[in-house]
């Protein structure tokens, strides 16, 4: 698995650097927003998650949102571009079996992201002197963040299994995750609460809004909930993409995207 | 048996040429029904069996829509059977992954490879996807460029080879984790003679080193040329399999042609119409054999060009088949 991984790392790096006029173009434009926000212009960050108003909040949020919006629709994407360049039926004949080739493939893809927009800004923060501060333990409701977001990626990645076109879905999709990661059920009461709960990625970004805009420390139980969330909702995306697989290949419509 | 095989395989894998006989693809009763949004049902696959023993090349031919794509798609486990089964070293792609170890396959319309890596990249990554350590994959990538006559473009993006080089590639790709079974599904479609030439050669000898080769084409002479044995496949069902030289016996005539250097003389040709013969300029067609050796004496001492059995080709026995078989179920 470990190997695989290393694998997929390695070929979307080469494919990412291959013609350096477009990772040029694609490292300019995410390091002109970062500035943007950094300077101030914190509208271009456009659709985000408002964790607060500080330079530290506003960042971390735009961040989780890039990263977040990247898992959503790699799986889908990915899907729709093998199909195009003709590779889909090989990723399908692998004996690690396509949800294990899609997820390393989808954690590849992420942390080449996350790598690359890390760099930015420590470059960035290095060239401002402005350097952000935030707990190291917000890493922990990122990943139950993270998770959801791997589970909802399979969700789609079925849908685009199954439908094949799903580009006028996708901004619905998008409208929903901007619900999902805004809503306050952190405030929340009573059968409302037990609603939050339920809801994808809410109770993990939740806690991002606890440290981040309130300051206050990682709450372990709100942690462990948001974790099961995290892991249900993935082990449901994943489940679902197994029925998607199926169903597909017994229509006979792998593939001719 | 086959499963053992099958472990014992990355053992003793120069013992692979030694498995001429062993069936490495088992193909029972496969079904398949589409049904469209109408309620429209199209049987496109019926009651299909086949097998296909190492060293041995299948032609599998059908016009288009007969059947051909899906049954390989089921063979390789991206579509599910209604009915049937398939079985690849003895296990089941469908039901169990380690069958998809034993797979290599290169399908039609597809390219089958990443544009924007070079020969070498495209090697190790899918010999990795197909359960190879990279070091492994990099080293059998390098082998399999020298032996395709790449090395040179192992550092070429992809998109850059010609048509023949990607194909060849593609064919290279299929078999880095040493695959017992070998799906190519048109492989010579859309190339140049001398790459078209190069793939022949390359599935020749592949199949020598004990591997089960199903081809499908529609270029008839290249089947023919390749194959041991021929399955036909239309609408859906198998209409004939056999070996490809007792197929084509089987629908050549006996009948035999001489063919004369120069025109017959008058009294030459009498004699031989006489006999039952029919001449035509500078052919000599021979209907009863037994007057064979007659006719030749008649002949003594002019030149000839050759004396050939009447032999059918693929392309009318695969013609006379389908259009018989149409004809029936209409």
């Amino acid at each position: 698995m470990l190997k695989l991984f290393l694998a997929e790392v390695k070929r979307s790096w080469i494919q990412f650097i291959r013609y350096p006029a477009e990772a040029i173009g694609g490292i300019f434009i995410i390091s002109a927003l970062f500035y943007g926000l950094f300077l101030g212009a914190s509208y271009v960050a456009g659709s985000s998650i408002k964790l607060g108003d500080r330079l530290d909040s506003i960042i971390v949020g735009y961040m989780l949102w890039t990263l977040v919006t990247f898992v959503l629709f790699d799986i889908a994407g990915t899907l729709q571009n093998e199909a195009q360049t003709g590779t889909l039926e090989q990723l399908f004949i692998s004996p690690f079996g396509a949800p294990r080739v899609f997820l390393t493939r989808a954690i590849a893809n992420l942390m080449i992201q996350f790598v690359l927009i890390t760099t930015i800004l420590l470059i960035i923060m290095s060239l401002t002197g402005r350097w952000l501060s935030f707990p190291p333990t917000l890493i922990f409701p990122l990943i139950t963040v993270i998770l959801g977001a791997y589970g909802l990626s399979f969700a789609i990645g079925s849908l685009a299994l199954l439908l094949k076109r799903i580009q006028q879905l996708l901004g619905i999709f998008q409208f929903a995750l901007l619900f999902l990661l805004s809503v306050p059920t952190e405030s929340w009461t009573g059968s409302s609460k037990i609603v939050g709960l339920l809801l994808p990625m809410t109770a993990g970004a939740g806690l991002l809004r606890d440290m981040m805009a309130r300051q206050q420390p990682l709450n372990l139980p709100q942690l462990g909930l948001a974790l099961l969330n995290g892991c249900v909702y993935f082990g449901l995306g994943l489940a679902l993409f197994r029925f998607a697989e199926r169903e597909t290949k017994r229509r006979g419509r792998l593939g001719g995207y | 048996m086959p499963r053992l095989l099958n472990e014992l395989l990355p053992l003793y894998p120069h013992h692979l040429s030694t498995l001429k006989f062993m069936q490495i693809l088992e193909v029972q009763h496969l079904q398949k029904t589409y049904r469209s949004s109408r309620k429209k049902i199209a049987q496109a696959v019926r009651d299909v069996s086949l097998t296909i023993a190492g060293r041995e090349v299948l032609a599998f031919l059908g016009p288009n829509g007969a059947g051909k794509t899906t049954t390989i798609k089921m063979i390789a486990g991206l579509i599910l059977p209604d009915r049937g089964d398939v079985k690849i070293n003895g296990r089941n792609p469908h039901r169990d992954a380690e069958a998809l170890r034993s797979l290599g396959a290169v399908l039609e319309g597809n390219r089958n490879l990443y544009w924007r890596l070079t020969p070498i990249e495209n090697l190790e990554y899918f010999g990795v996807l197909r359960g190879l350590s990279p070091k492994v994959a990099r080293q059998r990538g390098r082998d399999l460029l020298e032996r395709f006559e790449l090395s040179d473009k192992r550092n070429a993006p992809v998109q850059t080879l010609s048509r023949g080089m990607q194909q060849k590639l593609a064919i290279a790709v299929a078999l880095i984790h040493e695959p017992q079974l070998l799906l190519l599904d048109e492989p010579t479609l859309g190339l140049d003679v001398e790459a078209t030439q190069t793939v022949k050669r390359l599935i020749r000898e592949i199949a020598s080193e004990g591997r089960a080769i199903l081809l499908t084409t529609h270029q008839l002479d290249i089947a023919e040329e390749l194959s041991d044995r021929v399955a036909i496949i239309n609408q859906g069902a198998i209409v004939a399999e056999e070996s490809t030289g007792e197929l084509i016996r089987r629908f050549s005539g006996s009948a035999y042609v001489v063919e004369l250097e120069h025109e017959l003389d008058r009294d030459r040709t009498s004699k031989i119409q006489n006999l039952g013969a029919i001449v035509t300029e500078k052919t000599i067609l021979i209907r009863e054999t037994e007057i064979l050796y007659e006719v030749l004496h008649i002949l003594q001492p002019l030149p000839l060009i050759r004396v050939e059995k009447e032999q059918a080709n693929l392309t009318e026995v695969f013609l006379q088949l389908i259009q018989t078989q149409s004809k029936t179920s209409c």
